[in-house]
């Protein structure tokens, strides 16, 4: 392996950490639509919304990436992987975190949303002022873990042929048979990004708890 | 109607096969996986300082990075060294070093859970330490972990797709094979997605069989 190759493994690196966090960003976003549903009074939405957690968390997210990359190919003509990629990591996060979400407003006592009633508060003030404070306070660790395992699920995406260090990794494999440095390498630069995000968000998680906004003090 | 009762007398038997491998990868790698995790607990809880220490460093190691690695490490890495294994025992020995490493801390964490008061009323009683794990804390331990090792079971499940990237021909790669073979745009991967959802199911539902089982006794 030579000094170039690590280069080109550090980019790939940084294209894998770009997807993870666009899909992160899109995937909460959708999560935040997603949510509601499992509280809706319709029946119908609460069913769609089990449907989908269950669908989505089971089955591989190399098969949902494999049926978008087809899918969307046979309707559009062929689309970027590197749109595939985020498009399938953007659902299949966004199961994940919806269901955080919904653990974060299980947590929340019984009595606060009695409280809530008995103050006469509206429903989006409830929903602004103590539900999405709370949720995040509840939700930041297993969120923080989604994270990490967003980082671990884009490698998948390299089977459809999106250039990312797993992908950048298995080239210079079979152009240097040099296995064990490669993968040292990656697993090095994967390592990294997981620890790091893992690190960044307990110390987001301390920093909010020294304002009173999330951790042990309500 | 017809187009499709055709196409599944023609490839049934392919995804039937194919879902036979994807279910025999799995469940032969859960169970080592279950064997090499409480292997790694018991260094950790009994191999002193140091014991402690690598397990701890195996188990980050591995959580922290994707199971491709792995994969990719032993498909290509043992041939280097003349061991010229099967793809499907490469990927599974693989699956069974990750799940492991996740295993440990299901334990670790079911460990954690039990009461002190438990050892200490163990030992008050006169229980030789053998008989105290195998009579107070594995049976708790066991009640503490079934819930997490059943989500670990399905995430093994799904991981096995990924042996499709070193020829394996399970569900995914014979989805995958069948959808470029016959030019379907995406049939074979909803066929593919519903034997999946099965499996998971039936895991689902044994979780919850197990865990009623031990409440019950």
């Amino acid at each position: 392996m030579t000094p170039s190759d690590l280069w080109v493994l550090a980019q790939a690196a940084a294209i894998s950490l770009l997807m993870a966090l666009a899909s992160i960003a899109f995937g909460t976003l959708l999560a935040t639509l997603l949510t509601p549903l499992a509280f809706a009074p319709w029946r119908l939405l609460r069913a769609f919304y089990r449907l989908y957690i269950f669908v989505v968390r089971g089955t591989p997210v190399l098969l949902l990436a494999l049926l978008v990359f087809y899918a969307l190919a046979s309707f559009w003509g062929r689309i970027s992987p590197y749109t595939a990629g985020v498009v399938v990591l953007t659902f299949y996060l966004a199961a994940l975190i919806a269901e955080v979400f919904r653990g974060g407003v299980l947590a929340i006592p019984r009595p606060l949303w009695d409280c809530c009633t008995s103050l006469g508060l509206p429903r989006l003030s409830i929903l602004r002022r103590v539900v999405s404070p709370l949720v995040a306070r509840y939700a930041l660790p297993p969120y923080l873990n989604v994270c990490v395992m967003a980082v671990k699920a884009s490698s998948v995406l390299s089977i459809i042929s999106v250039w990312e260090l797993t992908l950048a990794s298995r080239e210079i494999i079979e152009r240097t048979l040099d296995v064990y440095r490669v993968l040292a390498v990656a697993a090095l630069f994967y390592f990294i990004m997981c620890f790091a995000i893992d690190r960044l968000g307990r110390q987001l998680e301390s920093r909010l708890a020294a304002r009173g906004f999330a951790g042990e003090r309500l | 109607m017809g187009q499709y009762r055709a196409w599944l007398e023609a490839y049934g038997a392919a995804f039937l096969d194919a879902a036979a491998w994807t279910l025999g990868v799995a469940v032969a790698s859960f169970v080592c996986a279950l064997l090499w995790g409480a292997i790694l607990f018991f260094l950790r809880l009994n191999g002193g300082a140091w014991g402690r220490r690598a397990v701890d460093a195996y188990v980050q190691l591995l959580r922290n990075t994707p199971v491709l690695l792995p994969i990719y490490l032993i498909y290509f890495g043992f041939p280097l060294v003349g061991l010229l294994w099967p793809a499907s025992i490469c990927g599974g020995l693989a699956l069974v070093l990750q799940n492991g490493a996740y295993i440990c801390e299901i334990f670790r964490g079911g460990y954690k859970a039990i009461d002190r008061v438990q050892h200490d009323a163990a030992k008050s009683l006169g229980l030789m330490p053998w008989t105290a794990f195998r009579k107070v804390t594995l049976p708790q331990l066991l009640v503490h972990s079934i819930p997490a090792l059943g989500n670990q079971a399905v995430l093994l499940l799904k991981d096995t797709s990924l042996l499709s990237a070193i020829t394996v021909v399970e569900l995914t790669m014979q989805a995958k094979v069948l959808t470029e073979r016959t030019g379907a745009a995406y049939a074979p991967f909803l066929v593919a997605a519903v034997f999946y959802l099965f499996m998971v199911w039936a895991i689902e539902f044994l979780t919850r069989l197990a865990l009623r089982g031990v409440r019950w006794r």
